[in-house]
């Protein structure tokens, strides 16, 4: 696309490449402060047990230990991440409710002491009978997770947009199909980990966060203390995926530890640890009925749900209205009912995470809708680009849709795909697949209720003009938003990214931002940076003016050169505006905020799913699948997104590489598996089996021209919902290579090799 | 995850290893490349008072050929010493693309062929296409030393005939007739996995018939085993796609996999099938590979 952009649009080095391609960068982990301690937390083995007693004497008498903590020692204050469930205790109280429920903590002058003094504390449990089935958790006379819980129901949703009922009984064709998703853990490279300390009564807290803010606000509330009293500071992070958005029990214990010490005190957890405390993607039993005319055109969609919360809420709340909300989005039609509930089990708790939600029912939709497309011959790609969404349209949940190219994604991954070619060509074995995807391009609403702006940003240029820093409360997590961020600041400025720096995620320096989740940052971190970039800008002109005796009106900044647009050759440096502006006027400051418009209707839940814009995107898969054994072979992946306004291509293709990663993860090799008293069988790396560099195929990520006219300069997201494709891919092409659809996530081998061997007895008993 | 507390010795020389472990008998676990050991440390299962690491032990680290021998390689040869090893490309290629299909680069530095046999897991790689070699070894001790066929060194779950004080000092490889060897693994990812089931093979072939041949199972019962059934039934046959797919099924029927959290008793079953039919294809047609 032509534009006259200098600094976005372009593939910049990442600004933390250096640091991190030579060790230099520092993780949470990686720090030490003078007298730290270290802690651990002791957790449950029981997946549901009253706690009879617990004695921490002989830990206390341990050499090496200097402090352990119990329920009596900490607010017995509930906490969370959905305010309408606060169901957590920083520890026990009376009862646990899964493996790895926190029950104690312990500082220690080492980590092996921490194990050993772990040993030490005795806790009386009796163990009760535990909810592990979510499938039956509603069912009569099941023991209740939490006794104020009826049923053990979390959350219960029932909506219903134009009248189901009468369009399908006009319908030409109905389908109802149920699928089932599993239990997946976000698994980023960096453990959880965090540095607590105090000054007085001060408390400043190192974390492993993708929110600052919202941690800042969740430590603040649950001791009783002034947010501007509570310093969260984000150092470099490896990955977090919705895993790391809320306070987990290492900052409040943590926070307790140092406080009882007078230490700093960091706490972690290993990687086990981290598959216990969880948050991960939800199980979900996904029943879907459509209604089509002859055409294949969607009349209306009924979905209902169950969903494995695990043992407490986290942002439970969210993800199962997220489940239904951005179901029609992608395809148009304007009957849908959506039924939910969310249920509590004596597993660890479930949340957010990447594509937040929709990535599982967009597999049932997406493989239901094959079937449907199967039923009444129609190809695949043709009932999709019937039914896509256009843009400037209303989705029957109220969510306004500006910039749409739903239709160009698909047309264009039919195109490179080959998809014409090889739909009439491919041998059995081989197979062809599609599916479209969309996301928030951050959430209409914050995680808990305020009017506070989502984003804020300042800039300020230095006295002698050689280098302007970012002051931005976003949080790069590893997707890049420092880079992108810094060279949205540059242009806005008309400054060189390479005189950027940035601070960024520290509560006490930085400006208010909700962090990176929702895959917000590139738009409503973006905006106030925009903001904060023109407002240094519009000085820099001022002062400019005076300089050159020319009307600021008449002058532009680039690439940190002042010029008249009238009279070529007049130009000044922005450096040496900038000095100027400080010896004159004082320090260059530029300030932006960004509150997103009223958005979404009146219903209950009406919130969940609004944005300002939304992203587009379709992906083909080809696989080969091995018919004797079931082993999938990945051919080729082709991905087009409509994501707007591209800042830096090649982290958008890093955002596109490692969501296809996750979601082909997801697809067919991830799982989190349960024995049968709820302990975790797989939390390692070893059988939880993410994917490795040799299992990527080669992947072919494009992007369609697109402005979204409410974004900075026409930007929208790519990070998280370029996930929401890929497992409806996936069974798309398993479907079509091998003519059996597999029901249930993930989409092993074992499980394909069955489904052909059911088909081949059933084909051998209709012979006979 | 934290180690417990050990005693730590790192002998000079493999009598001073051996006079070592007579010494503290049980008390000692052997110490190679520890990627078995350590994590079974870290998660508890085990919990030496001493370890006693043979990292000084340069002589267990060679490969050569010794005439009248075979092949001898030491114990404490690396996974992916094997893999780059010349002289074991150029003989039985089979083997270092055997250690290839191995955990990955980190653990494939550490690793050794002595631990993969000594931890006696049924999922070890190397030793399947070891016993299709007709490879054996050589214990040591105080006491002296013994040689043994390598398949007769496994009776159980993870239960080996090393006694305490003995050390695994080396295998051979002896010179033989066969034709082909290969080592096939059925894993769940290209790397990082361990095996579903492993199918061995050697085979000698002459005139289209095949004259012999030893199919040997991983992860398909409690222990390494091979599947003689099979064996006994190929022996002497004129080679076709239908023998081959019949001595699978065979193979597949004397194995005695269980359900795993990798797959079911029946799957694995079946891809003991599957793998023994086409690595006896494999070796029949391309040789050692
Ligand atoms: C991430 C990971 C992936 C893995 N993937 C695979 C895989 O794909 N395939 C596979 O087969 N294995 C795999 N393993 C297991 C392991 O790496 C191998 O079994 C390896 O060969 C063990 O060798 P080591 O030298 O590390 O043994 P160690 O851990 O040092 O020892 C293993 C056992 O053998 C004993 N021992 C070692 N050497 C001797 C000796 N010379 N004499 C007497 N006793 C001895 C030890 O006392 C111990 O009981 C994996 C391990 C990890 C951690």
């Amino acid at each position: 696309m032509s534009d006259n952009h200098k600094v976005i649009g372009r593939s910049v080095p990442r600004i933390d490449g250096p640091d991190k391609v030579t060790g230099a960068a520092k993780y949470t982990g990686d720090l030490k402060f003078p007298n730290m301690l270290y802690g651990k937390i002791l957790t449950s083995p029981y997946a549901h047990a009253r706690i009879v007693s617990i004695d921490t004497s002989a830990a206390e008498a341990l050499p090496g230990v200097k402090a352990v903590i119990t329920h009596k020692d900490v607010p017995e204050l509930k906490y969370g991440l959905s305010p309408a469930r606060w169901d957590e205790n920083i520890f026990c109280i009376d009862k646990v409710r899964f493996v790895g429920d926190k029950v104690a903590a312990v500082a220690c002058v080492d980590e092996e002491t921490c194990y050993k003094a772990m040993k030490l504390i005795k806790v009386e449990y009796e163990e009760l009978p535990a909810v592990l089935d979510f499938r039956h958790a509603m069912d009569e006379g099941q023991p209740l997770v939490h006794e104020e819980y009826a049923r053990n129901i979390n959350t219960e949703i029932h909506q219903e947009f134009g009248d189901v009922e009468k369009a399908l009984a006009k319908a030409h064709h109905v389908r109802t199909d149920v699928f089932v998703g599993q239990r997946t853990y976000q698994t980023p490279i960096e453990p959880h980990s965090s540095i607590s300390m105090w000054e007085g009564d001060k408390l400043t807290i190192y974390a492993s966060t993708q929110s600052p803010h919202y941690f800042q606000y969740y430590i603040a509330r649950e001791f009783g203390m002034p947010m501007g009293d509570v310093r969260i500071i984000k150092p470099y992070l490896g990955g977090g995926f919705g895993g790391k958005l809320e306070p987990t029990g290492l900052e409040f214990a943590g926070a307790v530890l140092a406080k009882r010490t007078g230490r700093p005190v960091r706490t972690f957890y290993d990687r086990a640890e981290m598959f216990a405390h969880n948050r991960g993607r939800h199980a979900q039993y996904m029943e879907i009925t459509t209604g089509v005319d002859k055409e294949g055109k969607i009349l209306a969609a009924k979905a209902n749900f169950i969903m494995d919360g695990g043992a407490y809420t986290s942002l439970g709340i969210a993800s199962a209205y997220y489940a239904g909300a951005l179901l029609p989005m992608t395809y148009e039609f304007d009957n849908y009912k959506f039924d939910m509930f969310r249920v509590y089990t004596n597993l660890p708790a479930c949340g957010a995470q990447r594509g937040h939600g929709a990535p599982q029912p967009k597999y049932a939709f997406e493989s239901h809708l094959d079937n449907v497309a199967a039923d009444l011959g129609i190809d695949p790609m043709d009932i999709r680009l019937k039914n896509a969404r256009r843009p400037d349209t209303v989705t029957p949940n109220d969510f306004q849709v500006n910039s749409c190219k739903m239709k160009e994604c698909l047309e264009r991954a039919r195109e490179i795909s080959g998809w014409d070619e090889k739909k009439k060509n491919l041998p059995h074995g081989r197979g062809i697949g599609v599916a479209t995807g969309s996301f928030v391009t951050g959430a209409g609403y914050p995680i808990y209720r305020t009017d506070l702006p989502h984003a804020a940003a300042f800039i300020k240029v230095h006295e002698d003009g050689t280098a302007a820093t970012l002051y931005t409360g976003s949080v790069d997590i590893g997707q890049g938003s420092d880079t992108i961020l810094c060279q949205m600041a540059a242009e806005a400025m008309g400054y060189r990214y390479e005189q950027m720096k940035i601070v960024a995620a520290d509560t006490e320096i930085t400006p208010l931002d909700f962090g990176a989740y929702a895959s917000r940052q590139t738009y409503m971190s973006g905006a106030a940076v925009k903001q904060a970039g023109e407002e240094v800008k519009k000085q820099l002109l001022e002062m400019a003016a005076t300089m050159l005796s020319l009307p600021a009106d008449d002058l532009d900044c680039a690439e940190g050169l002042i010029f008249s647009k009238s009279r070529p050759g007049k130009t000044v440096t922005f450096e040496e505006v900038a000095r100027k502006h400080f010896v004159l006027k004082g320090p260059l400051l530029g300030r932006g905020a960004y509150t997103p418009p009223r958005l979404g209707g009146t219903f209950k839940g009406a919130a969940v799913g609004t944005s300002p814009a939304y992203s587009f995107g379709a992906q083909v898969g080809e696989v080969s699948i091995d018919k004797e054994t079931g082993e999938i072979t990945v051919v080729g992946i082709w991905d087009v997104h409509d994501c707007g306004k591209v800042i830096n291509p090649r982290l958008l293709h890093g955002q596109v590489h490692g969501a296809l990663y996750m979601g082909m993860g997801e697809s067919v090799w991830e799982e989190v598996l349960f024995d049968d008293k709820g302990r975790i069988k797989n939390a390692e790396l070893a059988n939880y089996r993410l994917l490795t560099a040799m299992d990527m195929p080669p992947i072919q990520s494009e992007v369609v021209d697109s402005i979204e006219p409410t974004g900075p300069w026409g930007v929208k997201e790519i990070g998280e919902g370029s996930t929401n494709p890929t497992l409806g891919m996936f069974s798309n092409a398993i479907f079509d290579a091998m003519g059996v659809r597999v029901n249930s996530l993930p989409l092993t081998y074992e499980k394909v090799w069955r489904a052909l061997k059911e088909k081949r007895e059933q084909e051998e008993a209709a012979k006979a | 995850m934290y180690m417990p507390d050990f005693d730590y010795h790192a002998p000079q020389s493999l009598a001073e290893a051996c006079g070592l472990l007579a010494e503290l008998g049980n008390k000692a676990t052997v110490l190679a490349g520890g990627t078995d050991v350590l994590h079974k440390m870290k998660v508890g299962k085990l919990a030496p008072e001493h370890l006693v690491s043979l990292k000084n032990l340069d002589e267990l680290r060679q490969i050569r050929h010794e005439a009248g021998r075979g092949i001898v390689m030491g114990a404490l040869t690396s996974h992916n010493t094997i893999y780059t090893s010349k002289l074991l490309q150029e003989r039985y290629l089979s083997l270092p693309m055997a250690a290839h299909t191995m955990a990955s680069n980190q653990i494939c530095n550490m690793g050794t062929v002595g631990g993969n046999i000594v931890n006696g897991v049924p999922s070890a790689d190397l030793p399947p296409i070891l016993i299709a070699l007709g490879a054996s070894i050589r214990l040591v001790s105080t006491k002296g030393e013994r040689t043994m066929p390598l398949e007769d060194f496994f009776h159980g779950a993870a239960e080996t005939v090393i006694a305490p004080g003995e050390l695994l000092a080396d295998i051979t490889i002896p010179d033989q007739a066969t034709t082909g060897s290969t080592y096939m693994k059925f894993g769940l990812r290209r790397s990082g996995a361990l095996a579903v089931v492993g199918v061995a093979v050697s085979v000698r072939v002459a005139g289209g018939v095949l004259e012999d041949a030893r199919i040997v199972l991983a992860s398909a019962a409690p222990t390494v085993m091979r599947a003689k059934g099979a064996e006994d039934f190929l022996r002497g046959k004129k080679i076709s796609d239908e023998l081959l797919a019949e001595a699978g099924e065979k193979a597949a029927g004397e194995s005695r996999p269980r359900d795993s959290i990798r797959g079911s008793a029946e799957y694995r079953r079946n891809l003991v099938g599957v793998l023994t039919k086409r690595a006896l294809r494999k070796a029949i047609d391309e040789g050692h590979v």
